[in-house]
């Protein structure tokens, strides 16, 4: 009897728990700017250390202390969201990526920055990126950066063969199988099956639009004829051998980088950097050109995108606002991010005259922020949004496609399956949600 | 002890309910009877990983345990010189934590760096340890490596405590060394292989970190490759933490069923000595 009443007591805090959890959460108390604030902030954009160095000289009343911490999806949004779970131990601001927001938004984690400031200061932000970060009336973030996308490829090992920079994606395909061809050991490039994110960018580059928001129902439209084109592209190559499938962003990639077994990369501003890193080696050899093209209109896409939060609980949400702003609008903190190769501001104007307007010796003296990816970065379909359960689907796309990998079923099922559990994922989450767009 | 097993059965059987795009107009927990597990179960990839799981501990528990007993008699019969050290060199590994030991077989098995896969191709073999149809062995490797020498110990630890005068008497009756295996040491050990099997099968089943490291290697590991990793990607990645007590108790279920059934096993068929 004993027992019993103490599992029933048991089952009724539990309860009691898993109810305050959801729904008491303190709001961030604005207090005055002048008075003492000390904010931790989570972020993992190299450069980052240096300008929040820089803050914290010039503003001794706000100290923000960073704790650099692996990529989001890494375990960082993991953490972020049990602690938002937990009701302490979240930071006062984090980095966040645009397609996470819509999820922090939905678990009631950020602070809404338009009555703190944003709603003035937001005219310092490039349009589409500010609407990555807008939902209804509230400003849930300060944008940050976005992945206009290019297309580096050795220019060495591609002129060798007698091969331009293909301007469409048939003549991709056709450049894939010359190199193939010339060298078995050398493929044009990767699809890095658990990377559905970077398969997303081309979606977006083909036309296609995922996600919508009629009203209070979420509308998905991943099975688009324009996605399963996508697909079935990239299902051809694979299936005639002609590109690799292993992971990118892993040793055995970074080693084919080095070795020229991969020899071109679809991918974003910031993945200049990330070459530049991880085979230095090859220095001078690549180029950039402008994305391959599905029609003759020139379209172009954008992977990755991030932007400062403040999430909730918060010591001082005014001062965590002025920061995160100074953050992505100060022409000294841009410069310092852009050392570090954070991506394209979020900031208006802030090509001309900055950093990333010369030529990089990586690039073969090419100036490739000038010439290829400004007009990316205008090209890019702007109206593309996220969905509360954008994780989810990237998993799903995941999995999916690496069952093709290991030969069960192809990209074209990949997509459709992830349709059908992206609904679900929605309902899950108790939210209104239908096919189509 | 009962509190977190408790809280993971209520959150598997709440669901949440939320009006508004982003729940503007409220949520609230409901309690939604066995629709997550009705959920698990129905998802083919959930259900697949158990299956793995499963064909994983039926090749892995009798390697793991015979050779750990291999090892153990193989000490145990040695003369004194060495013994110290092997012993130590097989207990090592169980000294690198998972996470650090799935790095080092991570880097043993990526193409490119691989002196095995590169050993491998100078002979003309294509060794691919992350594909399909090889990473859960690959897995099965370094679970081995690191556990075998723990296993081990635990088994020489028993074969200690036998009592030095039944190998006096077994030599006086003209036992041999595989007579003495057979019929002293492998009987009067036998606890100790069960409880070695019993925490054999429970951590095979857990079979967490290696997949999760190995993961952003190998295009074979998916996001739901073992229950573990199934109910931790839904928990972290994707908020459902309703789904992920539902996938926790279901394998809590599986692992209780066959450390018993195992343990049943045992007693009902065992000749105690």
């Amino acid at each position: 009897m004993k027992r019993i009443r103490t599992i029933a007591a048991v089952v009724a805090v539990a309860a009691v728990f898993a109810t305050t959890a959801c729904t008491s959460t303190p709001p961030g108390s604005s207090s005055d700017p002048s008075e003492k604030a000390n904010l931790t902030f989570w972020s993992w954009v190299p450069g980052v250390d240096k300008a929040v160095d820089l803050w914290n000289k010039e503003n001794p009343n706000i100290q923000v202390k960073l704790e650099q911490t692996p990529a989001g999806s890494s375990g960082t949004y993991a953490k972020m969201y049990s602690a938002l779970k937990a009701g302490k131990g979240a930071p006062d601001l984090a980095q966040i990526e645009y397609q996470e927001l819509p999820g922090f938004v939905l678990e009631n984690g950020l602070v809404d920055l338009k009555p703190l400031g944003m709603g003035v200061e937001s005219s310092k932000f490039v349009d589409w990126q500010l609407g990555q970060s807008t939902f209804g009336d509230s400003v849930y973030a300060v944008p940050q950066a976005s992945g206009p996308m290019g297309l580096y490829y050795r220019e060495d090992i591609f002129s060798a063969l007698g091969l331009k920079a293909p301007a469409t994606w048939d003549e991709y395909a056709v450049a894939a199988k010359t190199i193939h061809d010339a060298n078995p050991a050398q493929y044009i490039n990767t699809f890095a099956p658990g990377n559905s994110a970077w398969f997303t960018a081309l979606a977006w580059q083909a036309g296609a639009k995922w996600f919508g928001l009629d009203g209070d129902t979420w509308t998905v439209n991943i099975d688009s004829d324009t996605t399963l084109k996508v697909a079935s592209y990239w299902d051809k190559l694979r299936e005639a051998g002609l590109i690799k499938t292993e992971p990118d962003f892993a040793n055995g990639w970074y080693s084919d980088l080095q070795n020229g077994n991969i020899v071109a990369w679809p991918s974003a501003q910031w993945g200049g950097s990330i070459l530049s890193g991880n085979a230095p080696t090859t220095a001078g050899k690549w180029k950039v050109a402008p994305l391959p093209q599905w029609d003759s209109t020139y379209a172009s896409a954008n992977w990755g995108g991030s932007s400062t939060a403040v999430l909730k609980g918060t010591s001082n949400a005014q001062a965590a606002e002025k920061f995160a702003v100074w953050l992505n609008t100060d022409p000294q903190s841009i410069s310092l991010l852009l050392a570090g190769g954070y991506g394209w501001p979020a900031a208006k104007n802030a090509l001309a005259g900055s950093t990333l307007d010369k030529p990089e010796e990586f690039l073969g003296g090419q100036n490739a922020n000038k010439d290829v990816f400004k007009k990316s970065d205008e090209s890019i379909n702007t109206s593309w949004g996220w969905i509360p359960t954008t994780a989810n689907t990237y998993t799903h796309l995941n999995d999916g496609f690496q069952a093709a990998v290991e030969g069960h079923g192809t990209f074209v099922d990949a997509v459709k399956a992830a349709q059908t559990a992206t609904i679900a994922d929605l309902e899950a989450k108790g939210l209104k949600v239908r096919a189509g767009d | 002890m009962v509190l977190p097993l408790v809280y993971a059965i209520y959150e598997s059987v709440t669901g949440i309910q939320r009006s508004g795009a982003f729940g503007q107009g409220g949520s609230s927990p409901v309690f939604v009877g066995l629709d997550n597990y009705i959920t698990a179960l129905g998802a083919s990839a959930f259900v697949a990983s158990l299956g793995r799981v499963l064909l994983f501990a039926v090749v892995q528990v009798p390697v793991m345990i015979i050779l750990a007993t291999a090892l153990a008699l193989l000490l145990d019969a040695a003369s004194a010189w060495g013994v110290r050290f092997f012993r130590s060199a097989y207990f090592l590994p169980y000294g690198v934590p998972g996470v650090i030991a799935s790095i080092l077989w991570g880097f043993l098995y990526t193409p490119g760096l691989s002196p095995l896969v590169n050993f491998g191709s100078a002979l003309g073999l294509n060794l691919d340890f992350l594909g399909g149809g090889s990473i859960l062995w690959s897995i099965a490797n370094i679970v081995t490596w690191q556990y075998a020498g723990y296993n081990m110990l635990v088994i020489v630890a028993q074969l200690k405590s036998i009592d030095a005068d039944l190998f006096e008497a077994a030599s006086i009756d003209g036992a041999n060394a595989w007579q003495v295996i057979t019929r002293i040491k492998l009987p009067l050990i036998r606890p100790a292989i069960v409880l070695t099997t019993v925490f054999t099968i429970i951590g095979t089943i857990q079979l967490f970190a290696e997949p999760l490291v190995l993961k952003p290697l190998s295009s074979a590991i998916t996001s739901s490759f073992t229950p573990n990793l199934s109910a931790y990607n839904e928990a972290f990645a994707n908020n459902n933490y309703n789904l992920a007590a539902a996938e926790s108790v279901l394998l809590a279920l599986v692992a209780c069923a066959f450390s018993f059934g195992f343990l049943k096993l045992v007693t009902r068929g065992g000749s105690p000595s």
